[in-house]
């Protein structure tokens, strides 16, 4: 008897395993170039043209470079920290300095401190500098 | 494309390194524990290299790798004249085959798009190739402790490696990285099972471990830590099991590259400590292995100030003051539980199979129960919210060692069915 529990007990692993990874095998199947837009788009929904802009902000800095980050959203948990990781991950090899602390803080200095200032659909006044490139909804400025 | 070529080169440079350890590994073990190992090999040397200041390039990696990689070659022992099977081809081979295409499609439909990814293992990668080397500065920057600069290099560096090899950093296909390490794992489940049960049998539980040998996580350092646990753990267990010295230096070194790959991998080690002394501690010595590996990623940290964020505070007073919670945490494990149905099967197997076979696999069910239990009470100890805590994280820890879990069931009940059907025909003869 109990050799065919264990059979049966074998075979049901299998089967769940299987049935458990269904969602992969649907994925696998799906139509590719709908999940490929989908699957690109996600990190940034909400923020279509975010990831455009900071590749042009990367195009005309250089490594080392220090960019200050002022986004529509200057609150942390309403977007800013996703708007200054994913800044990082773009702009690596740069110093991207956040203007505020995870409890909304402001961080002037950091401003100051910046070589750049990248602005996404924000206006940002500041006399010390110039506008280097602009497009993509936002503006980089440097001295 | 550079990741496959990387992938191709990784796997080349583990071969003496697996042979080196073990002269009759052939097969797929082989080739799985070639991928394994030359994702180790490419971490220390580019850690090292760091470490005396040089930077990297595609050339003095190569160079330092390639270099290793023939004096294990060299030094490889003569081949035993017994060499272990080799495995069968069956049928469910094939259904393992259309898994492993399922999952290589949904982790290259496109580039790696985990937060995790692109704001932990990506980012450190990406940084680091853009620098040339490790960027302390970075790591120690008071603005980017969301990258959580404690957690180990390994994944990382084997992404920069692909940088490396092709002269620019390109996340579109790092997928398959994750992917090349579950492929790893179940080869070397497949080579494992083939000795221990017939070819339809090994088969079938390969084909059921690839549920958890491959993360749904792109990109993240589960897949390493599924692989390099996982095949850890079932080599020692050979060890134990077998009283086999290849598959105890195995199991050791795949141990301590569990500690390079996620924080862990270290809770790891104290659990595998303790299940070997309970199972055979004569051979805690020869895990020291694992020590040094899991040392390296300890002190360099601590040289550079930085600390795990999990210890911050009073860790210990936290454990105790929500113990009294315990209940409400224990029903949040449950509730967050993945794939119910499958740990509710094991649970009922483990019940059904002879106690003398429970106690021969005792290593494996005492790890995994350790393992749980090392990661309950860092759940009660953490600085953050628990429930928190269990959502984001619970469902891909559970992962960790459900592959061997996995293995040792699926293997005491082909056991169980195929000693009854012996017995079954030695009375009718």
């Amino acid at each position: 008897m109990r050799r065919w529990i264990a059979l049966v007990l074998f075979v049901a692993i299998a089967v769940i395993s299987v049935s458990t990874d269904a969602i992969v095998f649907k994925v696998a199947f799906a139509n590719r170039a709908k999940m490929n837009h989908e699957f690109t788009t996600y990190p940034d929904r909400g923020w279509s043209s975010y990831p455009e802009f900071l590749e042009s902000v990367r195009a005309h800095t250089k490594p080392g470079d220090s960019i200050a980050l002022v986004v529509r959203t200057m609150s942390w948990d309403d977007g800013y920290s996703y708007a200054y990781y994913r800044a990082a991950y773009f702009l690596a090899g740069r110093e991207v300095l956040p203007l505020l602390r995870e409890d909304d803080m402001p961080l002037p200095q950091n401003f100051g401190r910046a070589t750049y200032v990248a602005a996404w659909h924000r206006n940002v006044k500041d006399d010390t500098r110039h506008v280097v490139w602009s497009g993509d909804g936002g503006v980089l400025l440097g001295h | 494309m550079a990741v496959v070529v990387a992938i191709v080169t990784t796997v080349v440079l583990g071969i003496p390194i697996a042979l080196a350890l073990d002269r009759n590994a052939r097969g797929p073990i082989l080739v799985g524990l070639a991928y394994l190992y030359g994702t180790g090999l490419i971490y220390v040397v580019e850690l090292a290299l760091a470490l005396i200041g040089v930077h990297w390039t595609a050339l003095n990696v190569n160079a330092v790798t390639i270099t290793i990689a023939a004096i294990c070659f060299f030094a490889r022992k003569p081949q035993s004249l017994v060499l272990s099977p080799q495995p069968w081809l069956s049928w469910p081979d094939l259904a393992t085959l259309l898994t492993i295409y399922a999952h290589l499609t949904w982790a290259t439909i496109a580039r790696v798009w985990e937060w995790d990814f692109w704001a932990i293992w990506g980012m450190k990668a990406r940084t680091f190739y853009e620098f040339g080397t490790i960027d302390w500065r970075f790591l120690e920057s008071q603005w980017n402790g969301y990258v959580h600069p404690d957690y180990p290099l390994l994944l990382p560096m084997n992404y920069l490696y692909t940088a490396l090899v092709g002269g620019e950093w390109n996340d579109r296909w790092l997928g398959l990285i994750t992917i090349a390490f579950g492929v790893a794992l179940l080869l070397i489940i497949r080579g494992l099972a083939a000795m221990e049960t017939r070819p339809v049998m090994a088969a079938t539980i390969t084909f059921a471990c690839a549920l958890f040998a491959f993360t749904r996580f792109i990109g993240l350092a589960e897949g390493p830590m599924l692989a390099f646990a996982g095949a850890g753990l079932l080599f020692v267990r050979r060890a134990i099991v077998f009283d086999d010295d290849a598959a105890m230096r195995h199991g050791a070194l795949l141990l301590g590259l569990a500690t390079a790959s996620k924080n862990e991998g270290v809770a790891l080690l104290v659990t595998v400590v303790a299940a070997v002394a309970l199972s055979k501690w004569r051979l805690l010595a020869r895990l020291w292995p694992v020590f040094v590996l899991a040392a390296a990623w300890i002190i360099i940290p601590a040289l550079h100030h930085i600390r795990n964020d999990q210890t911050r505070g009073n860790f210990v007073a936290r454990v105790f003051h929500r113990l009294g919670a315990f209940p409400q945490i224990a029903a949040m494990l449950l509730h967050f539980l993945a794939f119910r149905w499958m740990w509710l099967a094991v649970l009922v197997a483990l019940l059904i199979v002879p106690r003398q076979l429970r106690a021969r696999e005792r290593f494996v069910l005492l790890a995994f129960a350790f393992q749980i239990a090392g990661y309950v009470i860092i759940y009660c100890g953490t600085p953050y919210s628990v429930e928190w805590e269990i959502e984001s994280s619970w469902p891909r820890l559970t992962f960790h060692l459900a592959t061997p879990l996995l293995y040792v069931t699926m293997l005491m009940l082909a056991q169980t069915y195929d000693s009854g059907h012996a017995e079954a025909r030695s009375e009718q003869h």
